[in-house]
């Protein structure tokens, strides 16, 4: 496929930039976490004076107002150069800002979408132990006191909390009523007296997610997004990016990734292995449609239009195929992946198949479990009977 | 778009979705007067000039009704003649733009040069050959009209398992072509079949698309009234999963047909590999549907099992999936 005129300068553009300055060497600068934190921050740094860091959001920010295909291209060229994905700032540039962006005040978002430029990284506190699936069911509290709230609990699972200046976070301020109903968003600063942070090691290693505990951490009421008790709502669009905004840079990035795959059946003599090449271009093909799929997904939203479903389609179709691109680098790989090998944080780019392939199950779990897109795109788009639910107590 | 809603919208009521299978003479009648025989023939030769989306979306709606309306060879040949330079070239167009049919075969031929200047062999795939004026061949000496009464030729039907559809060989013993009538010679061959091919591949695919979708549709309908265990079936998470994993990889696949119908650029492989998804994606639909319909999927009465036999003749079509797969394959290794 040949780009249109302005898409192929664009291209070239982006090209030039990365021939010059996309990052070597960066697996082996970011196998420590303070290597990672300085490697990452950096690299984002560099993309936002370039424009490249923030394609999607609107033009009145340096580098927004970037088309859907503009869009593409930047990503699969990042990807094609094997630059590291921006896991770091990842939550801050797509869910904190379709959160600020939606459902925030004008003051809000005026404070902090240009500090996450400057490099304020955010994260997201929803998920606690009782309540992952049936998010809905959080327990930690906010209780109001003059122009604070007053919050006690345990949020786990905190994508790179340990890393991050501020916190999307998921509170209860009422416990009558249905369990949506009560439930308010806050943004905190993780500096705050009261929140501690303890990460949690990963199954391929790393310390990738955190629990965050809060203990009376005060909370000025100047802080909350959206009315009190009407966070659901809100949380629907920190959760619509996790499942639809964020897709098509993973999937272009998996696309350009598949040059890995490429790299190992040449670099094991399959070139003419019908078997794998067959194998090979069933994952391009799939990886293809996720591209197709994620694309249509945001055209769509451009337009207005959206369906309930949708985003959860978009989500099971990308993780699929992220567990099939795992999987078949690692059949290829051989026995060299099974060996412990220092690895990068990251998902499809550690440098080891296998811990690849354990980051893959992040996106089948994360967001919204596969097993829970299902249910939603069966009972609220094929429109099909919820079972009983007798058994709630 | 509006066009392309249009189109879609008088193939629904020329086609309604609860009449599976209409007759097949009376569909190609109304095919006809619509004007869909005429769908990808420029306005200069005195057709409607439309593009391959409107032409993907009627054989996206002829899917959900699995229609017996040989339309997808129909237009292959008509391309066929439409890209030649025969001396009776507009008379034909003319014909066959009108409702006369002269079907592109869809199966490879095995003919055998015979003596001077004679034919022998078959000729396979070639749908709804009865009702042939003519059928486009490629012949050892390239794509040629062979009229089905010239001397020498006949149609043997291959009865298949899909009843949706009707299945004949050509069978050439001692044809002479008529140099008239040589659509191509050797050489311009492959050049006519790389520009039909994506042609084929995505009308094939649209139709795998539109089948799943009713397929799909019929499955869920059917699992909300059937009820065991004092509840309808389709509450049973475990049945509804498999629902939701239909739905999941019917829109992917047709997120990745459309894509590539609208990309004027898309290379013969892609619009190969977008055929394969798409009929793996129905072959897969299919057999979950009759699975989920118990007893009932495997009687003759109920539907269900119409749809499977096409998924399973449309997966052989063009070129099976091992061959897309591998080229895809082969083609990606060498770019990336
Ligand atoms: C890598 C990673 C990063 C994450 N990052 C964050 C983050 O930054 N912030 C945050 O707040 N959270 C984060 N999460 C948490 C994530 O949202 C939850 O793990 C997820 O929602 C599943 O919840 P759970 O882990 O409690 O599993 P459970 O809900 O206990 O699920 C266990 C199993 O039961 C299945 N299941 C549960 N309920 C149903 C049902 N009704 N029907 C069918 N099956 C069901 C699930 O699909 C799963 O297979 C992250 C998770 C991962 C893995």
């Amino acid at each position: 496929m040949t780009d249109k005129p302005d898409l192929e300068a664009l291209r070239s553009e982006v090209r030039a930039f990365l021939a010059a300055e996309a990052p070597t060497g960066w697996r082996d600068a970011s196998r420590t976490q303070d290597d990672f934190v300085r490697t990452q921050r950096d690299w984002f740094g560099r993309l936002v004076k370039a424009g490249y860091a923030i394609p999607h959001w609107p033009a009145s920010f340096p580098g927004g107002g970037r088309s859907l295909a503009e869009q593409k291209v930047i990503y699969e060229e990042l990807a094609k150069a094997d630059c590291p994905r921006l896991l770091l700032s990842f939550v801050s540039t797509y869910h904190a800002f379709a959160t600020l962006h939606e459902c925030a005040s004008d003051e809000q978002r005026a404070q902090y979408l240009p500090r996450i430029l400057e490099g304020e990284t955010w994260c997201q506190g929803f998920s606690e132990p009782g309540a992952g699936s049936d998010l809905a069911a959080i327990k930690t509290r906010a209780e109001r006191k003059g122009d604070v709230y007053v919050v006690n609990g345990q949020k786990v699972w905190s994508t790179m909390a340990q890393f991050a200046d501020k916190c999307l976070l998921l509170v209860r301020t009422a416990s009558d009523g249905p369990k949506q109903a009560g439930i308010t968003y806050l943004l905190m600063d993780m500096k705050t007296p009261g929140v501690s942070v303890r990460p949690i090691h990963q199954i391929q290693g790393d310390e990738e997610f955190a629990e965050i505990f809060l203990d009376n951490v005060e909370i000025p009421v100047s802080e909350r997004v959206g009315e009190e008790g009407k966070g659901w709502a809100v949380a629907q669009a920190t959760l619509a990016s996790e499942r639809g905004l964020t897709l098509m840079e993973l999937s272009y990035r998996m696309r350009g990734a598949l040059s890995r795959v490429a790299a190992l059946i040449r670099e094991h003599g399959h070139e003419e292995d019908r078997g794998i090449l067959r194998d090979f271009g069933e994952l391009v093909t799939q990886v293809d449609a996720v591209c197709a799929i994620a694309d249509q997904f945001l055209d769509n939203r451009i337009r207005g239009i959206e369906r309930i479903g949708d985003a959860s389609i978009v989500k099971n179709s990308y993780s699929r195929a992220l567990r099939a691109y795992a999987k078949l680098g690692l059949r290829l790989g051989g026995i060299a992946e099974q060996y412990i090998a220092p690895i990068t944080f990251g998902d499809l780019n550690t440098g080891n198949w296998m811990a690849d392939f354990m980051n893959s199950y992040a996106w089948t779990i994360a967001g919204g479990s596969e097993e829970v897109q299902r249910n939603i795109i069966a009972e609220r788009m094929l429109d099909m009977p919820r079972e009983p639910r007798a058994w709630v107590a | 778009m509006i066009e392309l809603n249009e189109l879609t919208d008088a193939a629904q009521k020329a086609f309604p979705a609860d009449s599976l299978s209409p007759g097949r003479d009376e569909s190609w009648r109304l095919v006809a007067e619509m004007g869909w025989l005429m769908v990808r023939l420029p306005e200069e030769d005195g057709g409607l000039g439309l593009d391959r989306e409107a032409s993907a979306a009627i054989h996206f709606e002829m899917g959900r009704v699995l229609a017996t309306t040989p339309l997808i060879p129909a237009q292959l040949g008509l391309q066929a003649v439409l890209a030649s330079t025969i001396p009776a070239r507009s008379d034909w167009l003319e014909r066959l733009a009108g409702g006369e049919y002269a079907p592109l075969h869809m199966l490879p031929a095995s003919v055998l040069n015979g003596t001077k200047g004679t034919l022998s062999g078959t000729v396979g795939g070639v749908f709804d050959a009865d009702m042939a004026v003519a059928v486009v061949a490629k012949l050892p000496d390239g794509y040629a009209l062979i009229p089905t009464d010239a001397p020498g030729v006949s149609v043997v039907e291959r009865p298949i398992w899909d009843t949706s559809r009707r299945l004949f060989d050509l069978v050439l013993d001692g044809y002479t072509p008529d140099p008239d009538l040589m659509l191509t010679d050797e050489a311009g061959a492959q050049a006519l079949h790389d520009a039909l091919a994506p042609e084929a591949h995505l009308a094939i695919a649209a139709d795998c698309l539109g089948a799943a979708n009713a397929a799909l549709d019929m499955t869920v309908e059917y699992m909300k009234v059937r009820r065991q265990f004092d509840r309808p079936i389709a509450m049973f998470q475990a049945l509804k999963h498999r629902a939701a994993d239909m739905k999941i990889r019917i829109a992917a696949a047709e997120a990745l047909l459309w894509n590539r119908v609208r990309d004027p650029e898309a290379t013969l492989t892609q619009c190969g590999a977008a055929k394969t998804l798409a009929a793996e994606v129905f072959a897969y639909v299919t057999e979950e549907a009759i699975q989920l319909h118990g007893g009932i999927g495997l009687t003759d009465e109920h539907p269900i099992h119409r749809f499977m036999k096409r998924a399973m003749l449309n997966l052989q079509l063009c070129g099976s999936s091992d061959l897309w797969n591998e080229r895809t394959g082969r083609e990606a290794l060498e770019v990336s």
